[in-house]
């Protein structure tokens, strides 16, 4: 943990930003229209240090999208949104006249895309960057309550650190904030360390 | 080698500090007499600008308050000669759109060789 | 191999890294039109006769160059490949509505390919404009029957084989119910049409009341005939069901002079629940039960499992 700098953040922030930047991209090209994505900060703290304040999580239901990848360090990415807000995403990412109900049937498979995009973007980001390679899990959704999902961030005692990128989308002036949220290990903290020092190294 | 051996005045705006090392370490590595000197955010590159003017910049877009795109349209409008670039890992139309209007050009981010090399042509790429 | 990968009911597609196809499996060839030589070695936007989507190609590519899974939902991209789906009714060719999956794999010779793994998903969309059309329709009245107010025939048809084919693709339970009015034809003699409309709309009331799911529909099969159709219910609650429709209807107490032994309007109820692997076998189930409530004397519901019905027909 203590070996994570500032400067450390600032790159990560720079990766994911670039991340951001693709999966805004992608999205515009299916909505037709400008997508913003923001990824204002990053944070790593302890799993057993989560809780509802860091994920400003409110109460009611959230939509997450779920892949793990692997390679030279491994780690599960969660995606998430309120189950409200994925729903508003999904519809108007659809640009139809559907109630939300009718729309329910299609968040599945809707949440599951935007999350992999959003997640690829920041994998390809951090393998062009990082210069390594990244293998992901398909993309799985699930909707459960802020308390089922703060107690599966924790369950993992295999997994101590999360990383918490706070994230602002914006689709044709819908503002929407979200979460993408990565369990890691200690060794594959350490290895993330080791590649974003390698990173910077090359520059000094 | 490249031609023009002048030394030439670069401006990196950026609010990352990565971004501006590596922006910095890409350009020296080809042109080490060159002088750089950075901002992190608009008000503070436009103030420089004033006080000391660049031939070459290179403009972040998302930065705490005013754009990217808004500094380069205040700094190009006020001096048309400096050769400014806009770097940024938002590459959709609109922003695409926004620079060819400010008459510049975006390069997408990472900053890597590649992008480097995008941008120095551009510089020198004299009118 | 190649058997399991031509017996599968979805698309399978193989590129090499450099976006050429190396598999190309039956039900590709049957709902692209393009045989498999003509495919095969030929970069996948070229193997097809009509272009790709832009947004499939560019998934394609970043899952070529990054080696991460992507996912192209129905929901976002409809049609991304010219696949076409002929209707049996109507011999009419439509675009097929597609989900989408890559995924970067190995070939035998471990070296890096993408799979490309496509469903046909017209079935849900297919419910979505119905849905979607719901009340639009409902308005032009072409979907529901003018005397009763519930759905009609047309309407009935039509859902049936979507609630069919996906109590198939998903492998879950529905339930019919066919219901007719006990001796029908003797109210009309003694009470009059009038009566006997009004009688049909009460009993329709009556059962419409009891449902509360927006799955669930009822709709008028024929002159006295009605018909449920209901999914995800185990026999057990099927049948508790059937119980208070059958008691709905009785408790209406509509007086009915030759009607033994209770002189009021009842109902008998044909009922089967199943999986369903043909899609007439529910339907026939369900009347044959019908069938037998009639002849034990009416004013009940008689229960059929659909599995044994397929021993039934095979015999």
């Amino acid at each position: 943990m203590s070996d994570l700098n500032e400067l450390h953040l600032d790159a990560l922030t720079e990766v994911f930003s670039i991340g951001a930047g693709r999966a805004a991209l992608s999205l515009s090209e299916i909505v037709g229209d400008e997508v913003r994505i923001s990824v204002p900060s990053v944070q790593i703290i302890n799993s057993e240090d989560i809780n509802s304040a860091t994920l400003s999580l409110s109460n009611g239901r959230f939509g997450a999208v779920n892949q793990k990848f692997s390679g030279p360090f491994n780690a599960e990415a969660v995606l998430l949104f309120t189950e409200e807000q994925a729903l508003k995403i999904v519809s108007d990412m659809m640009g139809s006249q559907m109630s939300l109900e009718e729309l329910a049937e299609f968040e599945h498979e809707a949440m599951c895309e935007l999350g992999n995009i959003i997640l690829n973007a920041c994998l390809s980001a951090m393998a062009d960057i990082l210069n390594l390679t990244l293998e992901s899990s398909l993309p799985d959704y699930t909707v459960a309550s802020a308390d089922e999902i703060l107690q599966r961030l924790k369950e993992d005692s295999n997994q101590p650190y999360v990383m918490v990128l706070h994230i602002d989308l914006a689709i044709e002036k819908r503002h929407t904030a979200g979460n993408l949220v990565f369990l890691l290990s200690s060794a594959s903290l350490t290895n993330l360390v080791t590649h974003v020092d390698q990173f910077l190294g090359n520059l000094s | 080698m490249p031609a023009d051996c002048s030394i030439k005045k670069l401006l990196i705006v950026d609010d990352s500090k990565v971004s501006r090392m590596l922006i910095r370490t890409h350009i020296l590595a080809q042109y080490p007499e060159w002088i750089t000197y950075e901002a992190v955010c608009g008000e503070e590159a436009i103030a420089l600008v004033d006080e000391d003017l660049p031939d070459y910049c290179t403009m972040d877009i998302n930065m705490p308050g005013i754009s990217g795109t808004d500094t380069a349209e205040r700094i190009l409008s006020k001096y048309p000669l400096i050769k400014l670039v806009i770097f940024s890992a938002n590459i959709q139309e609109t922003h695409q759109n926004r620079a060819r209007e400010l008459g510049t050009i975006l390069i997408a981010k990472p900053v890597t060789e590649k992008s480097i090399a995008l941008a120095l042509d551009y510089f020198a790429d004299s009118k | 191999m190649e058997d399991i990968s031509n017996a599968l009911n979805l698309g399978l597609i193989v590129v090499d890294a450099e976006g050429k196809v190396l598999l190309w499996n039956n039900w590709i060839a049957k709902y692209s039109n393009i045989k498999e030589a003509n495919a095969l070695n030929r970069p996948l936007e070229q193997a097809f006769s009509e272009p790709v989507s832009s947004a499939f190609l560019a998934a394609l590519k970043n899952t070529l160059e990054y080696r991460l899974p992507v996912v192209l939902s129905t929901a976002l991209h409809r049609t991304p490949l010219p696949l076409y789906s002929v209707f049996e009714t109507t011999r009419q060719q439509a675009r097929m509505y597609q989900s989408i999956t890559i995924t970067p794999i190995r070939s035998q010779l471990n070296e890096p390919c993408c799979l490309i793994q496509i469903t046909d998903s017209s079935t849900s969309i297919k419910r979505e404009k119905i849905l979607r059309s719901h009340s639009e329709l409902l308005k032009k009245e072409a979907i529901t029957d003018s005397l009763t107010d519930i759905c009609n025939r047309r309407f009935f048809d039509a859902h049936y084989e979507i609630a069919v084919a996906d109590a198939k693709r998903q492998k879950h339970l529905l339930s019919v119910f066919m219901i007719d009015i006990d001796f029908f034809k003797p109210y009309n003699d003694y009470y009059g049409h009038i009566a006997g409309d009004h009688a049909i709309k009460q009993v329709a009331d009556a059962l419409k009341a009891q449902l509360s799911r927006a799955t669930d529909i009822v709709a008028r099969y024929g002159g006295e005939e009605f018909v449920l159709v209901m999914p995800h219910l185990p026999q057990q609650v099927a049948e508790q069901i059937a119980e208070k429709l059958r008691r709905a209807v009785f408790n209406l107490a509509i007086p009915h002079i030759n009607s033994s032994p209770f002189h009021r309007v009842t109902i008998s109820i044909g009922l089967c629940t199943g999986i369903p692997e043909r899609d007439d076998n529910l339907l026939n189930k369900a009347d044959a039960a019908l069938y037998q409530a009639k002849q034990k004397g009416r004013n009940r519901y008689i229960s059929l499992p659909l599995c044994e019905s397929e021993e039934y027909l095979e015999q």
